[in-house]
């Protein structure tokens, strides 16, 4: 797709604050709603997994990255884990899923979890991963975890511009590498001060 | 699976260590493994621009610059930061002063004779005291006086007042400064309901005047609540003298109904200490096959009782899960603050009985046995009672207590101090200035898992003793510098030239025990006497404060009423201030042009303590005492 529309992560904007989390199991609710969606049986379960970094004040969210072409349909012995080629998402077919788990063995990124769904039918455990949030785009809404994240950390927009945009803070460090110059500050200084606490306590608990 | 290096990080401590090891084999969770489950923690709450006090909310603001910059109600990163710091220290300053008011009720009480266990045990400091208030003892009975003392600062709780009693003991220049900047502190109480109503929506929104009355409040609570604990619970229990004690898990005894004290307020904790000594109570134990029955303190309530009577130490804040884990410990008494609600959940695992004492603090899980000072000697055998009820269910299979305990030295209140200086400050102020002594630095606070336990406490004040800086501790600080040996007459050896001999002509220990964590005012009473003594204010004198592992709100205060009162002070964890820029340059820089004191974050110790030798060493030049140049940092020279 020339134009494809994804969730790009900045992961030096991650704050692990785990809203994401909780909008994207909130998402994946029934009734759509914070207050009631805690009372559904099952509990709705995020597909979006924020995970601690090397040191304090660091983290990174991590999702179902869409590969293509995707290993976890290659292995799926059942056609459950199929490409939506409409939105150029690979979905979970719940009710063709045996929950072998061949999935999350071969995913490079570890983001296929097993949870229960029900889907209209009775509750069973199966491959519960990220759907794009296909409901909320044919709605003409934002993936519900990007509309969550209030420091930029997830994006949804044309990857390629998305990464240009990137692209344009090394170049920044690069040019000034080669002047001779100091790179322009990339971070704010309160959140340089943040992260150099955890890299500092880090530090000395490495040495010990 | 963890594996000895990785337990190695946790705590610096064999004892903690081992007992992290049986909890691993057993399947039992502590704070490390819950700290580990909370990572990431939020971005938001730990930089402090998260902010829920109104129901336009909540709101955050995005620190990158990109999201949203202001609240519902406008608020923006400063405000935000100012109102969380605000409650912060709001809170700290509360525990403490309620601390406080609990023990100046029941001096209230012993005065009116309606206690039973309490007497007064320093005639001489009530007096003093009663001389410092304006009291007329006159030819009076001491209750008399007592009652008129406890009158006296019952008022300093409330709103009649333009200045609260004890801070009369600062120089004069420091408390014209303070009304300068409108921070004096004119009642306990009203300074910290007055933080409740500036953070409210729409009250105070600028972040430097809501930070300045942070420092009242905290002022509230060093000079309030927390000096009004310290001085009645020295007349209630006796005022601290120096006394030989130990510490570690070690302490525990086989053979022995062993019993926790847990907590913060002396008042439970010394009945419990005449229950236990009780014959017709040591005739149960043996009934029961104990030999004896063996108290123990942990966090602050041990302090209290090491400090007073020499009580061995079982440990500080992050040992209360550990010393379960020995299957040695037969009951906790809990009162309040620093109580993991934890604890009742690690001690299903054993047989040991959590006892809790405190109307205002409840442990679901927990046996509660209500405190009442009127009846306080027949409580405190009925907790006793109870522990030996449950040693007889202890299974003499699981009981692993680490060996060993290590020696150490308590009991320096400023009044022991004096005394083993020969009555006056004057040798000590002499070895400062010929820079024997260099200068005195209060290393306090708590433990946090996020410091690998004791490391900041004990290699931070390990290096300033090297550079011939006296440490003055208090809390789990004392505690981590007791399990390391550094509290020992013979740990002059380790000091630095100056110090060391300074130490051995007084028989003294370079690093000093003076109480719990309300017991820092003693640290303030002394500089404050230093800096009356000298006719110059305490910002000028060689001093710093440090917590290099602070965690609670009760810390917050203290760092805040250390800096108002013009000391310098590291902190090893970052409070959650850092989505403001101005709220940080405000504390870490700024505020040395307002109180001549300032914060500085520094997690690594020997880092700090770079940074406390050079603020020393400034400190003299600027008086001018011999000093060594900014450029050249001592500790270099150590390592």
């Amino acid at each position: 797709m020339a134009n494809m529309q994804t969730v790009f992560i900045n992961p030096e904007r991650c704050i692990g604050c785990r809203q994401c989390e909780f909008a994207c199991a909130v998402a994946h609710s029934e009734s759509k709603e914070p207050s009631l969606a805690l009372a559904e049986d099952p509990v709705p379960k995020s597909r979006i997994h924020v995970s601690p970094g090397r040191a304090y004040n660091m983290s990174v969210p991590s999702r179902c990255r869409h590969c293509d072409p995707a290993p976890c349909e290659q292995v799926c012995p059942t056609g459950a884990m199929a490409r939506d080629v409409s939105h150029d998402l690979v979905l979970v077919d719940v009710h063709k899923c045996i929950a072998c788990a061949m999935c999350a063995m071969v995913c490079p990124f570890d983001a296929v979890t097993f949870h229960a769904q029900t889907n209209g039918m009775p509750a069973r455990v199966v491959a519960t991963k990220c759907d794009g949030c296909i409901e909320r785009l044919d709605k003409g809404q934002e993936p519900a975890c990007v509309e969550s994240c209030k420091v930029d950390a997830l994006l949804f927009g044309d990857l390629n511009t998305l990464i240009a945009a990137n692209r344009r803070d090394v170049s920044d460090a690069v040019v000034a590498a080669t002047k001779s110059q100091l790179p322009a500050e990339k971070l704010p200084a309160t959140i340089a001060g943040w992260r150099l606490w955890g890299e500092s306590a880090a530090h000395i608990t490495e040495e010990i | 699976m963890d594996t000895p290096d990785t337990l190695s990080k946790m705590s610096i401590s064999n004892d903690a260590r081992e007992m992290l090891v049986r909890a691993r084999e057993d399947g039992i969770e502590t704070v490390w493994d819950r700290l580990a489950a909370q990572q990431p923690q939020c971005g938001f709450c730990s930089m402090g621009v998260s902010c829920r006090n109104c129901a336009m909310g909540p709101c955050r603001v995005d620190p990158f610059g990109e999201g949203p910059q202001q609240g519902v109600c406008g608020a923006d990163a400063d405000i935000i930061v100012a109102r969380n710091l605000g409650r912060t220290i709001a809170a700290g300053a509360a525990a403490h002063s309620d601390h406080g008011r609990d023990i100046l009720e029941v001096f209230a009480s012993l005065a009116a004779g309606e206690t039973s266990g309490y007497e007064i045990r320093d005639e001489a400091k009530l007096l003093a005291l009663a001389k410092e208030w304006g009291i007329e003892a006159g030819d009076r009975s001491i209750n008399e006086v007592a009652r008129d003392l406890a009158d006296a600062m019952m008022e300093d709780f409330g709103s009649r007042k333009d200045h609260i009693g004890f801070l009369d003991r600062l120089p004069e220049q420091r408390r014209k400064l303070f009304e300068e900047l409108g921070i004096t502190p004119r009642g306990i109480d009203r300074e910290n309901v007055e933080m409740l109503h500036r953070t409210h929506m729409g009250v105070d929104n600028d972040y430097a005047n809501t930070s300045l009355h942070g420092l009242r409040t905290s002022l509230s609570d060093g000079w309030g609540g927390s000096m009004i604990a310290t001085e009645l619970s020295d007349v209630m229990f006796g005022t601290p003298t120096p006394i030989k004690s130990r510490v570690n898990l070690g302490a525990l005894r086989v053979e022995c109904v062993n019993i926790a004290l847990h907590g913060h307020n002396p008042l439970l904790s010394d009945v419990i200490v005449q229950a236990a000594q009780d014959p017709a109570m040591i005739a149960l134990a043996k009934e029961k096959g104990a030999e004896s029955i063996n108290l123990v303190g942990l966090c602050c309530t041990g302090n209290e009782l090491q400090m007073r009577q020499g009580l061995p130490m079982a440990g500080n804040h992050l040992m209360q899960e550990l010393v379960l884990l020995t299957g040695a410990l037969d009951a906790m008494v809990v009162d309040y603050q620093c109580i993991m609600p934890s604890v009742t959940d690690v001690a299903k695992c054993f047989h040991t009985e959590i006892i809790s004492t405190a109307d205002k603090a409840r442990f679901a899980g927990a046996t509660h046995v209500s405190f009442d000072p009127q009846r306080g000697l027949e409580i405190g055998k009925q907790i006793v009672e109870l522990g030996i009820e449950a040693y007889v269910n202890r299974n003499p299979d699981r009981v692993r207590i680490p060996a060993g305990t290590m020696d150490m030295m308590a009991g320096f209140s400023v009044e022991a101090i004096l005394e083993a200086l020969g009555g006056t400050p004057e040798p000590l102020v002499e070895a400062i200035k010929a820079g024997k002594i260099r200068g005195a630095v209060g290393v306090v606070g708590c433990n946090n898992p996020k410091i690998p336990q004791d490391h900041g406490h004990v290699t931070l004040t390990r290096r300033l003793i090297e550079n011939d800086i006296l440490v003055l501790v208090t809390g789990c600080a004392a505690v981590a510098n007791g399990k390391a040996g550094q509290m020992l007459p013979e740990s002059a050896e380790m000091a630095g030239p100056g110090l060391s001999e300074v130490c051995k002509a007084l028989g003294i220990p370079p690093v000093l025990h003076m109480g719990s964590c309300v017991d820092n005012t003693r640290i303030l009473t002394l500089a404050a006497a230093l800096a009356n003594y000298l006719g110059v204010d305490v910002s000028q004198l060689p001093l710093a404060g440090a917590a290099p592992e602070w965690y609670s709100e009760k810390a917050v205060s203290i760092g805040a009423y250390v800096v108002a009162s013009g000391i310098f002070t590291v902190l090893g964890v970052q409070p959650p201030i850092f989505g403001s820029h101005n709220v940080v340059k405000l504390l870490a820089a700024d505020l040395e042009e307002v109180v001549g004191a300032r914060f500085a974050v520094e997690p690594d110790p020997e880092q700090a303590a770079k940074l406390i030798c050079r603020h020393i060493e400034v400190k003299r030049e600027a008086l001018g005492l011999p000093f060594i140049g900014t450029g050249e940092c001592p500790t270099d020279k150590v390592a």
